[in-house]
């Protein structure tokens, strides 16, 4: 009776929920309320796939349930990525029968990292992928090697774990299993020898602490490690990109399966690869995986192209305090033959918690905004003085940056004749005020 | 002036490079010939050539293998410091200082033992908050964000008084550490680039006269801005 209560209660808030246009956590936060233990009585599919890492969760995660269901399977998944276990509690609630049954053949579920020992007590995922762990919310989260510790115990010992071959430290999740499954990239023409970053986290071992050499870097320090004292070393990969061009937009995958990017960029397919590794694994063929991934668009709403007055633009939503997320929209829009202004605005630093940390900016390549694609740099909101100090420290000409105190006063700075394509760089606590005073496409 | 960025790869956790970086420019804006080493864990160091040692905040596992390097050079830096010369530590790096620290799994480490304090790691909860510190002799209060997972117990000399964050006990209202010219705090991060008052009395102390800091205009407005933020924030 108490399991049937709980998840009549969970339905109809979160219906209501719905409607007031509230999010998907509160629903399950009173199921766990009137019944802690209410996730071991639910009946779970066969398949229960769980996704985390520092970064392309949700973007993976869609793109796994778009596969999976254009496949013909019943995918129960937290669309509204709320990922803590409240909102898993809600998702999987929310799919299931009255009698406590999930109905859907694979649960998928994204989970917060620091979050998901709590959530994965009672679902014992059967397959595990963890994407990456990088400098992330650093304000709440420490640092990667605390995050790395929390989902250490998030781990069962009999789930299938998914890892990037190309993560030092997400690798060390694969010590003593013989059964990991590996994904990574292979040669790409993007790769560099040199490291060129402002901050190296694969310099030491993660393992032992001493100097780890790198063959070669995709970004940052993802890429082809090996600790020379320990042994700790990139494993071979099952699923690889093979060979990747990012001007062109094509990715191709174990050889084999070419699919174009619609987002051109190295963390998208990063992202299309560990789906393909999911799909693949859950009975998919390749050549069933890559009509559904090809030119796919993502519907998380990450990326919002805009006009301007006479002006075009895309909003990239990058994430403050995540210095590899932001350094992912830098890049494509020094990228840009085109030409183009790139605004860069941080007003709040997080929608959810209050903090005035400005630390993180120290750890963005701002400087790869010095390419001559770039022609005008306009910073812009509460942190715009602390945005300039910081680009004080790149070699970047002063005289091509601006800098305007608030949005609003960017957007009418912009409104101007220039025929420069706008990227506009920031994140979900800032970006609806900048898309608010535009007309979005 | 000869700086040292002391485990400038590993001890580097919140964007901890730019303390140097700003230093150096203040000294070069104040035309103070200046030259930076950055060491780590696998060189040799040579302490007393310094006139200005910092380090920076680390992963709680990358503190203890400093301490391990640090450990031969413990009676140099122990000269450095009596002798009066600067030394920034940040973070959880000036820890290794006291006495003890206790690892999350119970293990003990020996600290450099200059100080009759003690340090104690959780792994459960990561002590967090945007802090407000003021200081004797700093007409403006200090900025920033403690980041860490220890509490400390037995600091007599602190360095900040608390009015927003955290201190070196749980509940305390004293932050830091202050002996002659070494400097430790909690706080993470550039904070002589959140803190450009701070910076230009370390530099002035440092120089042995008084610098000019009248090129900070985007840092003073910035800290201004935060400082603005927080007192908000203690307010409501």
């Amino acid at each position: 009776m108490k399991v049937l209560f709980t998840i009549i209660v969970c339905k109809v808030l979160r219906i209501i929920g719905k409607m007031i246009g509230k999010g998907s956590s509160l629903p399950g936060k009173i199921a766990l309320k009137i019944c802690p233990d209410i996730l071991e009585r639910i009946s779970l599919p066969k398949y229960i796939i769980a996704v985390t890492g520092s970064n392309g969760k949700t973007s993976t995660v869609e793109m796994i349930a778009h596969i999976l269901m254009a496949n013909g399977k019943k995918v129960a998944w937290n669309k509204e990525g709320s990922n803590q276990i409240e909102g898993v509690t809600t998702l999987v609630l929310n799919s299931s029968t009255l009698t406590g049954k999930v109905k859907a053949d694979i649960l998928l579920i994204e989970s917060d990292e620091r979050f998901a020992r709590y959530t994965f007590r009672y679902i014992k995922p059967t397959h595990y992928v963890i994407t990456n762990l990088y400098r992330d919310q650093l304000t709440r989260n420490g640092h990667p090697e605390w995050v790395y510790n929390a989902l250490l115990d998030s781990i069962h010992p009999e789930t299938q774990l998914i890892l990037n071959a190309d993560d030092p430290m997400v690798s060390c999740f694969g010590y003593g299993k013989e059964n990991v499954i590996w994904f990574g990239a292979g040669d790409l023409s993007t790769d560099t020898t040199e490291f060129d970053g402002v901050y190296h986290d694969g310099q030491y071992c993660p393992n032992c602490k001493k100097p780890m050499t790198y063959s070669k870097y995709h970004y940052n320090h993802i890429g082809h490690y090996e600790c020379k004292t320990c042994g700790h070393k990139r494993n071979e990969t099952r699923y690889t990109v093979t060979s990747a061009d990012l001007e062109a937009g094509v990715a191709v995958i174990n050889e084999q399966y070419e699919i174009k990017l619609a987002l051109k960029s190295l963390y998208n397919i990063y992202n299309i690869l560990a789906a393909f590794t999911v799909a693949s694994l859950a009975g998919i063929e390749g050549k069933d995986i890559v009509p559904h991934i090809n030119n796919y668009v993502l519907k998380n709403g990450r990326v919002v192209t805009f006009s301007l007055g006479n002006r075009k633009g895309t909003l990239l939503t990058s994430k403050h305090e995540n210095s590899i997320s932001y350094n992912q929209s830098l890049r494509i829009a020094a990228a840009d033959k085109e030409g183009c202004d790139v605004v860069i605005i941080v007003d709040a630093v997080s929608r959810k918690y209050f903090t005035s940390d400005v630390s993180w900016l120290w750890d963005i390549d701002f400087h790869l905004l010095g390419s001559d694609n770039v022609k005008q740099i306009v910073l812009a909101g509460t942190y715009s003085n602390d945005l300039a100090v910081r680009f004080s420290y790149t070699d970047i000409n002063a005289d091509k940056i601006r800098i305007l105190g608030t949005v609003e006063e960017a957007v009418n700075y912009l409104n101007n004749e220039r025929k420069e394509k706008i990227y506009v760089i920031t994140c979900f606590s800032d970006k609806d005020k900048f898309l608010g005073r535009v007309s979005v496409d | 002036m000869k700086i040292l960025h002391l485990y400038h790869d590993i001890m580097n956790l919140y964007g901890e490079y730019a303390n140097v970086a700003a230093m150096q420019r203040m000294l070069e804006k104040n035309n103070v010939p200046c030259e930076i080493d950055k060491l780590s864990v696998n060189d040799n160091l040579s302490l007393m050539d310094y006139d200005f040692i910092y380090v920076g905040s680390g992963t709680e596992s990358n503190q203890k293998y400093v301490l391990e390097h640090l450990m031969p050079y413990k009676n140099e830096l122990k000269e450095y410091m009596e002798a009066g010369k600067m030394l920034l530590m940040t973070g959880n790096s000036f820890e290794i200082l006291g006495n003890i620290l206790k690892d999350a799994k119970g293990k003990a480490y020996e600290g450099l033992g200059f100080f009759d304090f003690s340090v104690k790691e959780q792994e459960r909860i990561r002590n967090t908050a945007d802090a407000v510190f003021t200081m004797e002799g700093q007409e403006k209060p200090l900025v920033g964000f403690i980041n860490k997972c220890s509490t400390m117990e037995g600091i007599d000399l602190p360095l900040f008084q608390v009015k927003m964050g955290l201190g070196n006990e749980t509940k305390g209202t004293t932050e830091g550490i202050r002996y002659k010219n070494f400097y430790g705090t909690h706080l993470t991060g550039p904070i002589l680039i959140k803190n450009p008052y701070f910076l230009i009395n370390l530099a002035s102390d440092l120089c042995g006269k008084e610098m000019n800091g009248d090129y900070l205009t985007y840092e003073k407005a910035g800290y201004e801005i935060t400082l603005r933020e927080l007192e908000k924030r203690m307010e409501s």
